[in-house]
């Protein structure tokens, strides 16, 4: 059963992998309808924070809530997230359209096809959606990868770098769906370097250096 | 239910891509022929003392092709990182590895398909009575292997001491399946009946039970995020 959740919290999180502190203890709150986008150099911990909110890694310290709900709900919750992570997840010797449908499938989509024939559209997907993805550019694949993120309607959208790669136009079709998204109340957390894109798509961006947050702008 | 249909559709997934690759098969079944092959010419002395050196060779190419092939089935799993949109998805953990084990048992029998007929005839091993219970230990004895091979393969995703776990650990638990199925087959080629053998079969058959039960059971933990 998939479970909901209007707001994401996290208090104290810290992430450790090994002797490196990738996370120093994050306090954060996400809501629903907010656009919320992650800068810093490399190494401060922003995709760190993401793949931990993704549920694809425990924290060492801390805790997060989706809503009511722990980390303990994760089969319940998972149905709620979307991420675009930076290695796009896809399987290249699949097409983008068998991509998505077993996306669907696994998460029980029972509209499926229609769903995923909708993205295809919104994404300009249709000219190599029955191509193998190894044959994609990086542009292409990282579109297959945001379809594959709101196939299932996400309430909580979680992006790495998705403008990586895409030209203009792309790049415009991504802020409509982000805006698309806001509207319809997800909680989409971005993490990107590119500062236009940010501000075209953010309602509050926020800085990490060394695991922290340093410089909150609302 | 959920386990299951999850499973089925990685499953599918696996064999939809080597359908289209036959990258696996092909590797695989040349790798079997090959060994075959060299252990026949190696080792074949005369009709009758063949059948005490064929099922060393049968399961050694087994074991073999065995690891080749869930390495590579594995592999495709880490290539974009594509585990990680299966882990994404509300399905069970066990699924996964249910679903990778199906595959991979799917695509090794495919290749003892092969490799049975061709180890009987360069052994000069008469098939008629050997065949039928031959393909049941090698099912049997597979199920065994793949399971735990499968198994310490999901563990290896996020590992790069993958190679060496699967040689450290895999080869030592599946040990004991091994050698029940090489003593069986060996018994089958002196000309023990289906009976005869049947005990065997039942050690290979808790062996299996045995082996799945505890992947289903930690691969949940294994598969869980690091």
């Amino acid at each position: 059963m998939k479970l909901d959740f209007e707001e994401v919290s996290v208090a104290g999180l810290a992430k450790s992998y090994g002797p490196t502190l990738a996370l120093a203890g994050v306090d954060l709150s996400f809501d629903a309808g907010m656009v919320t986008v992650i800068q810093g150099s490399n190494g401060s911990g922003k995709s760190t924070l993401l793949w931990l909110l993704a549920m694809l890694a425990y924290p060492t310290r801390g805790e997060i809530r989706y809503g009511q709900y722990g980390v303990t709900h994760a089969d319940g919750l998972r149905g709620r997230i979307g991420f675009v992570a930076h290695q796009l997840q896809l399987y290249p010797g699949l097409s983008g359209h068998e991509n998505l449908l077993l996306a669907a499938k696994l998460q029980s989509i029972p509209y499926a096809e229609k769903r995923a024939s909708d993205l295809c559209d919104a994404l300009a997907l249709d000219e190599y959606w029955n191509r193998p993805v190894r044959t994609y550019s990086r542009g292409q694949a990282q579109r297959v990868s945001i379809a594959r993120a709101l196939l299932h309607e996400p309430r909580l959208l979680l992006m790495d770098e998705p403008a990586t790669g895409l030209d203009a136009k792309s790049t415009a079709s991504i802020v409509e769906l982000i805006e698309q998204e806001r509207q319809e109340g997800a909680i989409v957390i971005i993490v990107t370097h590119e500062a236009k894109f940010a501000s075209a798509v953010s309602d509050r961006i926020l800085h990490m250096d060394r695991g922290r947050i340093v410089e909150p702008e609302v | 239910m959920r386990t299951l249909r999850a499973a089925w559709l990685v499953a599918l997934k696996d064999l939809q891509l080597e359908l289209r690759t036959k990258e696996i098969l092909t590797s695989t079944g040349l790798f079997a022929v090959l060994v075959v092959t060299l252990g026949s010419l190696a080792f074949y002395t005369d009709p009758v003392s063949s059948p005490d050196v064929a099922p060393g060779v049968l399961w050694i190419s087994i074991l073999f092709c065995g690891i080749l092939l869930i390495g590579r089935s594995w592999a495709l799993e880490r290539e974009n990182d594509a585990v990680y949109g299966l882990l994404l998805a509300p399905i069970p953990r066990a699924s996964i590895y249910v679903g990778k084990t199906l595959s991979a048992l799917v695509l090794l029998f495919a290749v003892e398909l092969l490799l049975v007929p061709l180890c009987l005839i360069f052994f000069q091993i008469e098939p008629s009575g050997v065949m039928l219970p031959l393909l049941a230990l090698v099912f049997l004895g597979s199920i065994g292997f793949v399971s735990t091979a499968s198994l310490f393969s999901a563990v290896g995703i996020r590992t790069r001491a993958r190679d060496l776990m699967l040689s450290v650990l895999v080869f030592p638990l599946v040990a004991p399946a091994l050698l029940a199925s090489a003593v069986a087959t060996r018994e089958l080629f002196a000309g023990a009946t289906m009976a005869e053998i049947l005990g065997w079969m039942r050690i290979l058959t808790a062996f299996d039970l045995l082996f799945v039960g505890f992947g289903v059971w930690v691969s949940r933990y294994l598969l869980a995020e690091t």
